[in-house]
């Protein structure tokens, strides 16, 4: 039976792949986005593996907050192999009145331990930054060069420092293991920065401890002895195999996020795939009926067109491969150059047999109900041309193989994923959005149906005859909803996040949010700091609170890393947190359970805790928390939970203790300022002036940054759902071209009937028009439903519909359908209507 | 004499074909008056189809010159054909090519609406009721009989109220009986409201009642 199917299928396939376009083109689309997507997740996960230590900047790192190692602990860095020590802080670079928020890196000679630093001119680093009559050199990036107009040689100020600009940084190794940048690059001697007073104690900086240890050192024995030998040191551990735990996080996870989009590109393409195998099987009509007659069971023939299709699709998912690899190649060195990380652009073979696998499943599970009424369909019927090779009731057996398949493609997609409870999440959004548009559609075109028969519709002729086209069964109504309808809708989602969070970005700054954040003011600093603020004009409220840094290390007990936490509050324990003290609650903050101490309360240190982290940490009010300050731990007990807004972007804290907790220890202040935005310059360069050490951030500035970053995230996204668009493009083109023999026959019996071509054209023109605007406007809605909940649930924030975003997508999918209707509309408005009359009498 | 409605002058019909041009019709001269009952037979190839495609400016000619309904077709285009046509001919085919997508009413209503008949849904609904089809206004062409189908035809040929209804082979794909049922009404429709019959067909029986008998043989007329 295999043999004889295989020969039919082969004899089959003689006849080309004419049917088989959009078939083709929803396969390599979606196959090819996977491939794609997988190969650069790949690519940049196999490059930071390969590069770990670079990225690091040594085998292993420890990070202390704002102290350096201690003597004990230093000697067993080095007993460990070679180290270099690094600090890391925000300062303002100054030359005369222009200033600049930078990220300021001290490093010692022995930095870097891997890698090179490149530089403007190709000057050593030791040489660039070595001292010349006491005076530190330094170097910054080249915008920040560009921003001052700094000059090799030129004196520049850093905190209350001088130093001397030497040139650009060009390259930087470490550069991905820094994490979050508030501003440009610019790097000096620890030296340099302690003896301009920038490491006192007290002040906001980080230091780092890279390690070079002998090959063949087992790194995770050396951490488990550090934490034995240090168990309180409240050292953040790092090592080259996870050199930058931030970006592989976000790599990972918004590749398995575009790898969805992929997939919901080849649900899209599945309508496709689905109605080219009914098309293909309603032409073989007369052959199929000829097997039958001749004695071809119907397993038989299933077999030998089940084959074909397979073949197919082997072609396609080839050729899908091919082009997801074809693009990396192509387009990889360009992204490489704009990607933060190292990235090895080879070919990859894991991410392209599992887009392979990818195509493989969608294939067989939207070509399986098509097919499967070759099994039962009877050769009378054929003969008789009952049937047609519709879609229909496929029976039990076959339902539970589709199910089974459905259920192993989603187990695979999720297994697969570096995110699986993202994926899955995102997954049963797909499935469910494609079941919601589908019944959308049958809704909308019985809607649209009943619309026809209307009073208005009766006065509107032209309008009836389309609405009722658009209405029909078999009209294609609920095809067009799912493939345009979710391609638009993902691009209505995120055009609608992004309006709003431009709009809660851009809107927060007059209303609620300060102009300046300034830190590392010194306690003796602070009256004569709100003294500056107040002398100068257009200044407002101005807020400010102690401000120390510590690593939360156990929870009631419990080491943080062992305890059981909502995965929402996992980064609080990662790194070090801000922590304050007072005697009030801060303002804007609300008791939700427990008391606050009274004034000179001195018994053992308590804590107010932010509500939602505390329990998502699962801390309730009288258990303890210890925190690492300086490298000494304190436990407290938690007194109360308060609800904190962070979007007012006041001055609050997760961790608030009672002050007799910290009293003694070294800190400084954190301070809020509301201005005029024309006060902004002069408050810079007062602070900058005066008190140099004191570090001003424009919120301004940091919403712009994130703006930009969010711009970016939205551009790649939209990207994706592009893809799904295109797919769903190709999905209506074959529909429509598979329509044409229908239109064709329709417009001669319209001109029999005395219609004029333009009436016809209207008529196609306005079903083309409507069914893509009930697509658009179904998109919109659950699109802008999505968005809904994306800022009300995630970002706790109100939603507004954006309507220019709105009427784009609504307009969008308007003109796609009635521009690929009115070229498929061509052939059928030009035809003589005696043509097609003859061929349809045979 | 009053002008005849279709006047037919020496008209020939050559078209292309993958072996060359094949010439379908030669020097046919016709006149057709108002009122007129007129069977177009002949055997299979003889052109019987390809003349009512003439007449109904569906085809256009090679050659000689063709008036119906007043309006000389030589040069005519696509869309003066289609407003000749327009509530003044009503054709009906073999294969009833009614548009699939569309109920019974609906396709009743095309010609209505594309005239602008005022009350079209009424006129459509009595025109059906005329073919005994009231009761299945609402179905769609796949749900009902090659019969019923054909009915569907006749009422939307006939529902603008034509002078000139052509009929292409209408019972050819109908068996006997039901056949029968629909020539009664074509005829019994057609002399009601006064309309010009044109009727193809290979059935002697059906032709003989019609009043007057062209034969055509090898794209001729033969007597």
């Amino acid at each position: 039976m295999i043999a004889f199917a295989w020969k039919i299928a082969l004899r089959e396939l003689r006849g080309g792949l004419a049917g088989f376009r959009v078939f083709l083109a929803c396969l390599i689309l979606g196959v090819g986005g996977i491939a794609a997507v997988g190969s650069v997740t790949s690519a940049i996960s196999e490059g930071m593996a390969a590069e770990g230590q670079t990225i690091l900047g040594g085998d292993v790192e420890l990070r202390f907050a704002y102290r350096p190692a201690n003597e004990d602990e230093l000697a067993w860095m080095n007993a460990q192999g070679d180290v270099s020590r690094i600090v890391s802080m925000r300062s303002m670079l100054s030359k005369g009145e222009e200033r600049a928020l930078a990220e300021v890196k001290g490093v010692d000679d022995a930095y870097p331990l891997y890698g090179e630093v490149a530089m403007s001119g190709g000057a050593s680093l030791n040489d660039a930054l070595a001292p010349v009559n006491d005076v530190p050199g330094l170097l910054v990036e080249p915008v920040l060069a560009a921003r001052l107009g700094l000059e090799p040689g030129h004196e520049v100020r850093l905190g209350a420092g001088t130093f001397i600009y030497r040139g650009t940084i060009e390259a930087e190794p470490d550069r991905a293991s820094a994490g979050f940048a508030m501003g440009p690059r610019v790097m000096t001697t620890v030296e340099g920065l302690d003896r301009a007073g920038m490491l006192t104690t007290g002040v906001i900086y980080r230091t780092g401890y890279r390690i070079r240890v002998p090959e063949g050192t087992d790194v995770a024995a050396m951490k488990t002895a550090f934490d034995a030998a240090f168990p309180e040191a409240g050292a953040r551990w790092r090592d080259r195999a996870n050199a930058a735990p931030g970006i592989a996080r976000f790599v990972q996870r918004f590749g398995a996020f575009l790898i969805l989009v992929g997939i919901a590109a080849l649900a899209v393409g599945g309508v496709g795939i689905a109605s080219a195998v009914q098309g293909y099987l309603t032409r073989k009509l007369p052959a199929i009926a000829a097997l039958r007659t001749l004695g071809a069971t119907g397993a038989t023939v299933f077999l030998a067109y089940a084959m074909q299709i397979a073949l197919i699709a082997g072609l396609g998912i080839i050729a899908g491969v091919a082009l997801g690899a074809g693009l990396v190649a192509l387009f990889g060195p360009l992204l490489s150059a704009s990607l933060p990380v190292p990235a090895d652009f080879t070919i990859h073979a894991e991410p392209l047999i599992k887009a392979a696998v990818f195509g493989a499943a969608a294939a067989a599970l939207f070509t399986a109900w098509p097919l499967s009424w070759l099994r039962r369909v009877r050769p009378a019927e054929l003969l008789r041309r009952e049937t047609t090779g519709q879609v229909r009731w496929p029976g039990w057996p076959t339902v539970a193989v589709l199910v089974a398949l459905a259920a192993l493609f989603a187990v695979l997609v999720i297994f697969w994923s570096p995110a699986p409870w993202l994926v899955a999440i995102c997954l049963g959004g797909i499935i469910g959005a494609v079941v919601v548009l589908r019944c959308l559609g049958w809704v909308t075109a019985w809607a649209v149906r009943r619309a026809s028969t209307s009073g208005v519709a009766a006065r509107l002729p032209t309008l009836r005859m389309a609405l009722s086209a658009v209405g029909a069964s078999g009209a294609g109504t609920p095809s067009t909803v799912v493939a345009l309808g979710l391609g638009l809708g993902v691009l209505t989602a995120i055009g609608q996040i992004d309006a709003n969070m431009q709009r809660m970005l851009n809107d927060q700054l007059p209303e609620g949010s300060p102009a300046f954040f300034f830190v590392d003011i010194q306690n003796e600093q602070l009256d004569p700091f709100r003294d500056k603020i107040a002398s100068i004009d257009g200044t407002g409220d101005l807020g400010s609170a102690p401000m120390l840094r510590g690593i939360l290390t156990h929870l009631d007990g419990v080491p943080a890393k062992e305890a059981e936490i909502d995965p929402a509050a996992a980064w609080v324990l990662r790194g070090d947190r801000g922590v304050s003290y007072a005697t009030a609650p801060p303002a804007g903050s609300v008791l939700t359970e427990g008391t606050w101490w009274e004034a000179g309360y001195d018994g053992p240190p308590l804590v107010s805790f932010a509500e939602e982290e505390g329990r998502e940490l699962g801390l309730a009010v009288g258990e303890t928390i210890t925190i690492n300050i300086l490298g000494r731990p304190i436990t407290a007990e938690v007194a109360n939970f308060r609800s904190v807004e962070w979007r007012s972007m006041g001055i609050n804290f997760i961790m608030i203790l009672s002050p007799n907790a910290l009293a003694g220890a070294p800190h400084t202040h954190i301070a809020t300022l509301h201005a005029d935005e024309a006060a902004e310059g002069e408050i810079l360069r007062t602070i900058g002036r005066e008190m140099p050490n004191v570090t001003p951030v424009r919120v301004r500035d940091q919403i712009t940054r994130v703006s930009d970053g969010l711009g970016k995230l939205g551009a790649a996204t939209r990207w994706g759902a592009l893809a799904v668009l295109l797919t769903g493009l190709a999905v209506l083109i074959g529909t429509a071209a598979a329509g044409e023999d229908r239109r064709r026959a329709e417009a001669a019996i319209l001109k029999v009937l005395g219609a004029s071509r333009g009436q016809i054209l209207v008529n196609f023109a306005l079903r083309s028009a409507l069914s893509g605007l009930i697509a658009g406007l179904i998109a919109l809605l659950w699109g802008g439903l999505a968005a809904w909940a994306v800022m009300t649930f995630v970002f706790d924030t109100t939603f507004t519909l954006e309507p220019l975003s709105a009427i784009a997508i609504v307009l969008g999918g308007t003109a796609a359908t009635l521009i690929i209707g009115l070229f498929f509309a061509r052939g059928p408005l030009g035809i003589h209507p005696a043509k097609v009359l003859r061929m349809a009498a045979g | 004499m009053a002008e005849p409605l279709v006047k037919l002058e020496d008209v020939g019909l050559t078209l292309p074909s993958q072996a060359g041009d094949v010439e379908i019709l030669k020097n046919i001269s016709l006149d057709i008056g108002a009122g007129e009952q007129i069977a177009i037979v002949g055997p299979s190839g003889s052109g019987k189809s390809s003349l009512l495609m003439l007449l109904g400016g569906l085809e256009p000619a090679t050659n000689g010159a063709i008036s119906v309904l007043g309006q000389d077709l030589r040069n005519a285009d696509e869309d003066t054909l289609a407003r000749l046509r327009r509530g003044r001919m009503g054709v009906i085919f073999q294969s009833f090519q009614l548009i699939p997508t569309m109920t019974a009413l609906e396709n009743v209503l095309v010609p209505l609406e594309i005239t602008g008949a005022p009350d079209a849904k009424a006129a459509a609904t009595r025109a059906l009721e005329e073919v005994e089809l009231g009761h299945r206004i609402d179905h769609y062409p796949a749900q009902m009989s090659g019969g019923e189908q054909q009915r569907v035809a006749l009422a939307r040929a006939l529902a603008p109220g034509p002078v000139l209804l052509l009929a292409d082979e209408p019972t050819g794909n109908l068996d006997g009986e039901t056949g029968a049922h629909v020539t009664d009404l074509i005829f019994r429709l057609a002399e009601q409201h006064g309309t010009t019959l044109v009727l193809v067909t290979h059935s002697e029986a059906l032709a003989t009642r019609c009043a007057r008998q062209i034969r055509l043989s090898d794209g001729r007329i033969a007597a």
